[in-house]
This record gives C-alpha cells, sequence and structure tokens, in this order.
C-alpha cells in the first residue's frame, strides 16, 4: 500500500489533488481512497488531505500517520509544521517551491521533487491554484501513477466539474509542472521543532470550554488570542491602495474577512495591518474605483 | 398556604418562588397556562423578571442559553413540537453547562397530531446532557421547580434541568398544594453566582467551535457531571425534606416494598395510581410494591439494583414506546439490573394520552406476579390495545 498526506492551505485544492491521485490509481486498475482534514473552513488555514492506493481494497478508515509520500502544496507551512514527521524512512517529499531539493531544509536529509508550481499555476490557470500542478511534480518523483493517467483523471474530475476547457489547461498544468520537477535531497540542517498544543485533560479543561483569556504553555486561549495567529505567510499576494484613487468609502474594510484594514480616523485614512492579511484579494475585487491592487509577493 | 390549582399554576409559582431573572417563552398546549401565569406575575409586579415572547421555541432555548450565559437565572416551559422544535439548541445548552431549568409538559410528539400525554416528546431529548425528573402531582411539580435550581446551579452538576409533569394529567388538574413561603425559599436557593459569564469586564469564549481535540474530554466532563448529579440529588431532597417536610426520596422513590414479591416500576402520575393499586392488592393478601423512577437522567442504575435486588419479577410501565421492543424506561432498567437474572417485563400503556386506568395497573400486577410464579409472560405487553391479548 502507498500513502500519502497532503499540506495545502484552503483554496489551494490539497483535498482535490488527493482525489484525483487516487482516480488516477483507479484508470490504472487499483484500489484507493482519499479524503479530507480540515477545521473550520477558511481560505488560508492548513488543511490535511490523505490518500491511500494499493491493488486491493483498502479497508483502513484512519488518517495517515506514516506515509510513503508527503505532498507540500504551499513551502511557507514548513515555518509550522514538521511535514517529515512519520514519513517513512524511505518516504519522499513532493514541494511547491521555487528552490531546488538541495536548497530546501527539511531538518532532514530526504529524498525531494521541488517545483515552482505556484508560477506554472499563474502562468497557465492564472491563480495561485497548485493542486493540479503539484500532481505533475509527485508523478515526476515517485512514479507511483504514469503521467497519462493524471492527465486523464484531472480531465475526468475537473471537466466535469468545471468544464472541459478548464480540464484541459489543468491536465496541462501537471505536464508541465512534471516537465519542471526537479528530484534531489533535501538539507538537513534546522532543528525540527512541533507546534506546541494546548491538550488539557478533561478534568483540566475550563467546565463547558468555557475559556477567558489565559496563558498556556501552547500560547494564549480564549478571547484575544487570535492575536498570535499571524497569517501573512499565507498570502502569495498582497493588497496595495493607491491613495489617490481611493474615495474612503471603506468597503474594503467592510468586506476584509479577517479585519485587517484599520481606519485612523484622524487622519479619514486606511491602513492594512498585514501581520493579519492573508492576501485573499477580496478587498480588490470589492473597491468600487480599483484602488486596490494585488501584488505577488508576502504581505 | 394552600392554593387549589392546576399542575401548570404550581409550576409557575415554583418558578417566581425562585426568583428567576429571565423567562424566553412561546405558548403550546398543554404548557401554556405555565406562561401566562408568568406573565400574569411579571405584568402585576409580583415577579421581578424580563419576560420575553420569542417567535418560536428554537429562539425560546437560544435566548434561554444566551441569558443564562450572561449569569441571569433563566425559566422556560415547552411541550412536545415545541420541545421537538428547540431540539437543536437543547443539546447546545448542556454541554456549555449551563444550568437552565425548563419544564416540559409531557404531550404525544406527533404525528399524528394530538395534544394528550405522551412521553415520547422528552425521551427524545433523553441524552442531550439534561437532567429530567417525572412527577406524579402538583405539589411535586412546585417543588421540583424549586429543587431543580439547586441542583442546576451546585458546582459538581452545572447542567440544565427538565421537570416533567404529564400533560392534562396534571397541567389541567386542580388539586390542593401548599405554597411555600418566599423567606423560606429564599434561604433554601441562594441566589446564582456563575464563576465566569459573558461580561464585558472579563470577556469569555462561550460556545466556541471546538476541533476534535477537545470535545471527547468535554463529553467526559459531562458524563462525570451527570455521575456527580446522582449523590447532589440525593442530598437536594434530603435538604428540602428537612426544611419543607416533604421527601421524595432523591432519585427514586418506593412504596411497600417490604416482603414485596413483584414491583411496577413507573414514572410520574401512572406511579400515583400504582399506590392506589398496591394498597387495594396488599388488602387481598398480595406481596406487590411500587418503584418510582423520578430521574430519568442520570439514570438511577444503582438506586434501581439495590430496591429490587430481593424481588421475583419487575413490571416496568412505558408511556412510549422505543423500537428496540418495548419502551425506553424498560430497556433502561432492564440494563440496569443486568446480572440479577431476575424476570422483568414491560407494560405500554397511555400512549397517546389513553387513559392508564386502576383496572390496566391492576393487570400489570397480575402478569408480573405470573412471571414472579415463574410462569412464562410475554416480554412486551400492550395494555388497553385493540388487536392485543394481555
Amino acid at each position: 500500500m502507498f500513502e500519502l498526506r497532503f499540506h495545502g492551505r484552503g483554496g489551494q485544492g490539497a483535498v482535490m489533488a488527493a482525489q484525483t491521485i487516487a482516480e488516477a490509481a483507479v484508470i490504472e486498475g487499483n484500489y484507493a481512497v482519499a479524503f479530507p482534514f480540515f477545521g473550520a473552513e477558511r481560505r488560508g488555514a492548513p488543511v490535511l488531505a490523505f490518500a491511500r492506493i494499493d491493488s486491493k481494497k483498502i479497508f483502513s478508515k484512519t488518517q495517515v500517520y506514516t506515509p510513503d509520500c508527503e505532498v507540500v502544496l504551499d513551502d511557507s507551512l514548513l515555518d509550522t509544521i514538521d511535514v517529515v514527521s512519520g514519513l517513512k524512512p524511505d518516504g519522499i517529499v513532493v514541494i511547491n517551491s521555487k528552490d531546488k531539493p538541495e536548497d530546501i531544509d527539511l531538518g532532514k536529509e530526504i529524498r525531494t521533487g521541488a517545483v515552482d508550481a505556484t508560477s506554472v499555476a499563474l502562468e497557465i490557470l492564472k491563480a495561485p491554484i497548485t493542486n493540479t500542478a503539484i500532481l505533475g511534480a509527485l508523478v515526476k518523483a515517485t512514479g507511483i501513477v504514469k503521467i497519462e493517467s493524471i492527465e486523464e483523471a484531472i480531465k475526468r474530475r475537473f471537466g466535469e466539474k468545471l468544464g472541459a476547457k478548464v480540464g484541459e489547461r489543468n491536465a496541462l498544468a501537471a505536464r508541465t509542472a512534471y516537465d519542471r520537477t526537479v528530484v534531489g535531497k533535501s538539507k538537513g540542517i534546522k532543528k525540527l521543532e512541533t507546534k506546541k498544543q494546548w491538550l488539557p485533560s478533561y478534568q483540566e479543561i475550563p467546565l463547558g470550554g468555557v475559556l477567558v483569556e489565559s496563558r498556556t504553555e501552547a500560547g494564549l486561549i480564549g478571547p484575544g488570542s487570535f492575536i498570535e495567529n499571524k497569517v501573512f505567510g499565507w498570502a502569495t499576494f498582497r493588497p496595495v491602495r493607491d491613495k489617490e484613487k481611493c474615495t474612503m468609502c471603506l468597503l474594503c474594510w467592510f468586506y476584509c474577512p479577517e479585519g485587517t484594514i484599520v481606519r485612523i480616523s484622524d487622519r479619514g485614512d486606511l491602513m492594512t495591518n498585514y501581520d493579519y492579511c492573508k492576501g485573499c484579494g477580496i478587498c480588490a475585487n470589492e473597491c468600487p474605483v480599483d484602488a486596490i491592487t494585488m501584488v505577488r509577493g508576502k504581505t | 398556604m394552600k392554593k387549589v390549582i392546576t399542575g401548570d399554576h404550581a409550576v409557575a409559582i415554583g418558578a417566581k418562588l425562585s426568583r428567576v431573572d429571565v423567562v424566553p417563552a412561546f405558548p403550546i398546549t398543554p404548557q401554556t397556562l405555565i406562561i401566562e401565569h408568568i406573565a400574569d406575575f411579571v405584568n402585576d409586579g409580583e415577579m421581578d423578571a424580563k419576560f420575553l415572547t420569542m417567535e418560536s421555541e428554537h429562539s425560546v432555548m437560544s435566548a434561554a442559553a444566551a441569558a443564562e450565559a450572561a449569569g441571569a437565572r433563566v425559566f422556560t416551559a415547552t411541550s412536545s413540537q415545541g420541545l421537538a422544535f428547540m431540539h437543536e439548541m437543547v443539546y447546545a445548552t448542556a454541554p456549555l453547562r449551563l444550568p437552565v431549568v425548563m419544564a416540559n409538559a409531557n404531550r404525544t410528539l406527533g404525528g399524528p397530531p394530538g395534544i394528550w400525554c405522551e412521553y415520547n416528546d422528552s425521551m427524545g431529548v433523553r441524552d442531550s446532557g439534561w437532567l429530567q425528573v417525572y412527577v406524579e402531582d402538583n405539589q411535586e411539580a412546585l417543588d421540583m421547580v424549586i429543587q431543580a435550581y439547586r441542583i442546576a446551579e451546585d458546582n459538581r452538576v452545572l447542567l440544565p434541568v427538565m421537570p416533567c409533569l404529564d400533560g392534562f394529567v396534571l397541567t389541567h388538574t386542580v388539586e390542593p398544594v401548599e405554597i411555600p413561603e418566599q423567606d423560606d425559599v429564599d434561604s433554601f436557593l441562594p441566589p446564582y453566582e456563575p464563576d465566569v459569564m459573558l461580561d464585558p469586564a472579563r470577556p469569555a469564549m462561550i460556545g466556541a467551535f471546538m476541533p476534535a481535540e477537545y470535545i471527547m474530554e468535554l463529553r467526559r466532563q459531562s458524563a462525570g457531571a451527570m455521575e456527580s448529579a446522582k449523590e447532589v440529588i440525593n442530598e437536594i431532597n434530603d435538604n428540602f425534606a428537612k426544611r419543607f417536610g416533604r421527601d421524595y426520596g432523591g432519585l427514586i422513590d418506593t412504596y411497600r416494598m417490604d416482603d414485596a414479591e413483584a414491583a411496577l416500576v413507573t414514572m410520574g402520575t401512572v406511579t400515583s395510581t400504582s399506590r392506589q393499586v398496591v394498597d387495594e392488592l396488599r388488602q387481598d393478601g398480595k406481596k406487590v410494591g411500587l418503584i418510582k423512577l423520578r430521574f430519568f437522567r442520570p439514570f438511577p442504575s444503582e438506586e434501581l439494583k439495590n430496591a429490587l435486588k430481593d424481588i421475583s419479577a419487575i413490571g416496568v410501565v412505558d408511556r412510549s414506546l422505543s423500537f428496540i421492543g418495548g419502551g425506553q424506561a424498560f430497556n433502561e432498567t432492564r440494563s440496569a439490573l443486568y446480572g440479577l437474572n431476575i424476570p422483568i417485563i414491560n407494560h405500554l400503556a397511555g400512549l397517546g394520552g389513553r387513559d392508564v386506568t386502576e383496572t390496566q395497573i391492576r393487570k400489570m400486577f397480575e402478569l408480573t406476579l405470573r412471571a414472579a410464579k415463574g410462569e412464562k409472560v410475554k416480554p412486551v405487553n400492550w395494555h388497553n390495545t385493540r388487536g392485543e391479548t394481555v
């Protein structure tokens, strides 16, 4: 059995990627399953997806804890998630990165396939949705299915949902990424650290899960604790506002799902708190005078 | 002071004496009189509470939970379809440990629609984390509202409580009820002072999204609180008995169980009628007794086991049906007595509000006595049901 774990962010299509690799395996006559695990459905938030491939029916209905392959759709996740924990000794990491494998520090020397899937997606799909590009890299690095099977699976799944043309374009994204993927060995310099979690026993957890602001060894909990959850690493684009064009209509302030646009009342001005901007682009989309442009690069 | 009042009126007075702060309400037969009386109390200045007329029962329980979270003592009442309509919020209230008290006037949950007594409404929320107590007369209805607040707000419990009274058989029946003095209730029931509440000076998150990392522990915590409720219920019953002179037995009550060979386990008003039948049968020399299953949650497994361990056969009366075969009280009692190896049979009666008569109860005892003698008796018996023989 071949087990895969996908790390992505809400909106990047990790779930669809897992389903598509499963479909490709089935096209080749194998048995496969794929399933997601996510919390509050929030664009940009870390998402997990899993897939299993075998030549016979798979009965296990649990999450994948010791994958053969770890797929990372967004290299900013490397800062917060230890992607190599649990990876089988001869496992492989497939990663969306501008860097070559030997320049990627996973804290362990591991067989790694790398591709700049974001650029591929932007070139071909005109959107930073990296799931189909990363599938091309996954096939190149693992050979778990043939590239033709992935193309067929993409055409089926994406074509069914979004039309034949979108299916074709996504298959092309996979093929392009397949051609550009470099396979090598990662660096093993940084110390692996797992983010501490607040895991109280049933005797310790406040009654009914009712929280007041308090500090635990894993950080703040309760009202106001979100101040520690900076999301600037999530963004592919950041909003830049043209003050000359802006009419101060405040639609961006109203629509921002993260509340990162701050009104500076004494100057009648706005400010974006980039620490909490996930680069979703809703402000630019809503601006009636096109005063906001989304610019490539982290916020 | 003694008053001749309905069960609904008694419940309303219980809420008034408990000095509740907020009463969100929506009317439904046969609960309507409860909130009408409370509306009168508030309007006449007899009761210092915020009375909120809501647009649905779902909103009633939402408002009840929210007001409780803001530190208020909350009362409401519902019945049948109304309880079903607020189902979602009933489940939301208990795990957040909000000690709301809500009376339920037991009424058949349609279809087909009906307005008379059946327990299939409150049985549907038996696993919501609420405590449930079933009363047999109007005095107990009043007293249990007051006790319910002491139990619910106890730090060892902090769970909502649902006193259940039989629709029409109690809600619309007048009988004499001793009304406790306000001073006595005040000294029995101190004001509600939660540790954490919605307070801008000290913000709290109540009912926030929780991933699987926490919900299992919260379930375990609720299970523990429900278990602790058992000693709290008995303790408060004893306190109440000392102060007011009325002892309801706590989790269960027993009647003429000394040397009994066959016993019925009953709930609600069937208990009351059964007391009379037990007296008659005892006069005829039949060794019969009665167990009143007062609290259905927490389920008094140990208490039932102790009370029934020396009996030869048990009959459990159910006023609602579970499709496992027989009713809920039967199946849970049988489960509680696992290992005792005592014949136990089920008597289904009074569904949809059909009257449960002394004749039927005599038949239940007769069947149970036959089981006590080792005769083979059907496990589930439908009483007074056309097409069935008992």
